[in-house]
């Protein structure tokens, strides 16, 4: 499968006087044409610093990176033409309405009067924003306002889409409107290159995952390839019953509220359910969620600040 | 994609032009809001015959006006919305998007221009081909305050920037040189201050218009001398935005 994206040794320093900031220190990563990647980390992990690169707006200080066959640095024009992206916290003109951002976006970007009317009536109906179509965003909710940039860039005729946290601020059922273009965009044999904090987000919709810590890439593959390079597959929750001690003989033990959350391996697995029955407390046990592997890979929630 | 400079350039003065207009047309008179000040300074304590250079101001500062307001826009799309990434992350190229955001801060500048030219017919005695020479003056001037909004603009990190410098070129472009008002008065003040005029392509823009208006002698020597300046000054400021302005984050 050729590859919509190929980072290969990526650096990006931020220089300003008297001082810098290294936001990207050598990061491989390669992206399956008309797949869906979800690029996670925590807040300053370079996420950002990363797509603004891939996206043209942004010049790596080292490394390459080519998108759709082209060098983003020498040959941005033939990139630019078949890619489109919603920013971090863009924010729509307020004096427009969904159907007149959409529509005056796809005309800037070339089509036709009477394509742009089309996909801007699909793009609208299929995010659920035919009902505001007409309403301008000044009167818009935040939630609203995201799901008419989402309109926008799937619109467009682009091959590649950069999504920077398409969902932040959104509610659960407009979060699932966004997830279900994506999809379809996916289906479409588009590819999706798209940041998030929220891993159950990155987990539904990539196809494979690429995580990021301090501008090193610690991982990418899909979810089965992370589940792998986790050192401790099974995650186990137990109440109380069990000594302290024993528990932390099994794996890595930590405390959460009222519980003992427990990473472990299969065989210790097996061995503390067997114990579990024998002693009849009640324990739950399961693979390891894609939190947990980057508990485990970050040796931090994702919630944490990133040191700077 | 590929490019289409003309739907480009129309869908962006659509987007930052008329549907702003449209929805308040309050913006439709706010370009006359500064350059009908000084007019009316001039009216009140201004000598008989003062009026008719506020009216050559006035259409020198309306265009100039374009190109401070094209430089806020533009710093307010990049900063604030982010809408200049996604120009940058689609076939629009910069030259495009800008021509287009130019065209349309023009476009706010029209109300203003046409009072300003209505008034130029009434207090003013123009000279033969009068019309053209102002014409062909205002658009040079407009490529230039263009390309210097545009190229500010891209350095600039965010709006409030924009607030800090936009009154500081305003005073280099239409206070100290003599838009408002003859050169000879600005020479009674300092020697000093005629250089720093000449230095400002505004100067001789408005020594055109003031010509052109029969309120100084224009030879055609000084005429050509004026333009031939404005025309390198436009000339200049429209190389740096193509070379020097920053389109990408570097
Ligand atoms: N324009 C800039 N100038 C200086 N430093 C910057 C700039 N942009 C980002 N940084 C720094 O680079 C690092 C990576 O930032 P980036 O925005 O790429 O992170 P991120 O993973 O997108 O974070 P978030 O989840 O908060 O959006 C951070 O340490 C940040 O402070
Ligand atoms: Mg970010």
């Amino acid at each position: 499968m050729p590859q919509a994206l190929l980072a290969r040794g990526l650096c990006r320093r931020y220089s300003w006087s008297g001082g810098h900031q290294d936001a990207l220190r050598g990061v491989d990563l390669e992206v399956p044409t008309g797949t869906v990647l979800g690029l996670i980390g925590r807040n300053g992990a370079g996420k950002t610093t990363f797509l603004r690169i891939a996206s043209t707006s942004l010049l790596p200080t080292a490394g390459s990176m080519q998108v759709l066959g082209h060098d983003v640095v020498t040959d941005a024009v033939n990139v630019r033409e078949r890619i489109a992206v919603i920013p971090q916290e863009s924010r729509p003109f307020y004096w427009m309405n969904p159907r007149e951002l959409v529509y005056y976006y796809l005309t800037m970007r070339g089509e036709t009067h009477r394509v742009a009317r089309e996909k801007a009536a699909e793009a609208l109906a299929e995010l659920g924003l035919t009902r505001w179509e007409n309403t301008v965003v000044s009167r818009l909710s935040g939630g609203l306002r995201r799901r008419a940039m989402v309109a926008m860039v799937m619109a467009s005729d682009a091959e590649l889409l950069f999504l920077d946290e398409p969902t932040t601020g959104l509610d659960p059922i407009a979060r699932r409107s966004v997830w279900e273009a994506i999809r379809k965009a996916a289906k479409a044999n588009r590819t999706i290159f798209l940041t998030t904090h929220y891993l159950d987000e990155a987990d539904a919709l990539s196809d494979r995952l690429a995580l990021l810590e301090s501008g090193k890439l610690l991982a990418s593959g899909t979810r089965d390839d992370l589940a792998a390079l986790a050192r401790r597959p099974y995650r186990v929750e137990v109440s109380d019953g069990f000594p302290e001690e024993e528990l932390r003989s099994y794996g890595d033990l930590s405390r959460v509220g009222e519980r003992w959350m427990l990473f472990t391996g299969e065989k210790e697995a097996r061995e503390l359910s067997r114990r579990a029955l024998e002693k009849g407390i009640r324990l739950s046990l399961g693979p390891v969620s894609l939190e947990d592997i980057f508990l485990q890979m970050v040796g931090q929630d994702i919630s944490v600040e990133g040191e700077e | 994609m590929r490019e289409h400079k003309l739907r480009s350039i129309a869908a962006i003065i659509s987007m930052n032009a008329f549907l702003p207009m449209r929805r308040q047309p309050l913006f439709l008179i706010n370009t006359l809001a500064s350059p009908f000040s000084f007019l009316f300074f001039l009216a009140v304590v201004g000598r008989p015959g003062a009026l008719i250079y506020g009216v050559a101001g006035g259409l020198v500062l309306t265009v100039l006006s374009v190109g401070s307001s094209l430089q806020s826009d533009l710093t307010h799309y990049k900063a604030d919305l982010k809408y200049q990434e996604m120009a940058v992350a689609s076939p629009v190229k910069a030259s495009t998007y800008v021509t287009g955001m130019a065209l349309s801060e023009f476009v706010f500048a029209i109300p203003g221009m046409a009072v300003f030219a209505v008034l130029s017919v009434i207090y003013g005695h123009y000279i033969f081909l009068g019309g053209l020479v102002i014409f062909a003056t205002l658009i040079l001037l407009w490529v230039f305050a263009s390309a210097l909004g545009f190229t500010l603009a891209t350095y600039l990190a965010d709006v409030r920037e924009t607030f800090m410098i936009s009154p500081l070129i305003s005073i280099f472009l239409s206070v100290v040189p003599p838009v408002y008002y003859p050169l000879e008065s600005l020479a009674r003040i300092s020697p000093y201050l005629v250089w720093l005029a000449y230095a400002a392509p505004t100067t001789w823009a408005a020594q055109l218009v003031q010509g052109a208006l029969g309120i100084i002698p224009l030879s055609l020597f000084q005429g050509l001398e004026d333009a031939g300046v404005l025309l390198a000054a436009a000339a200049i400021l429209f190389f740096i935005a193509a070379t020097k302005a920053k389109w990408r984050e570097t």
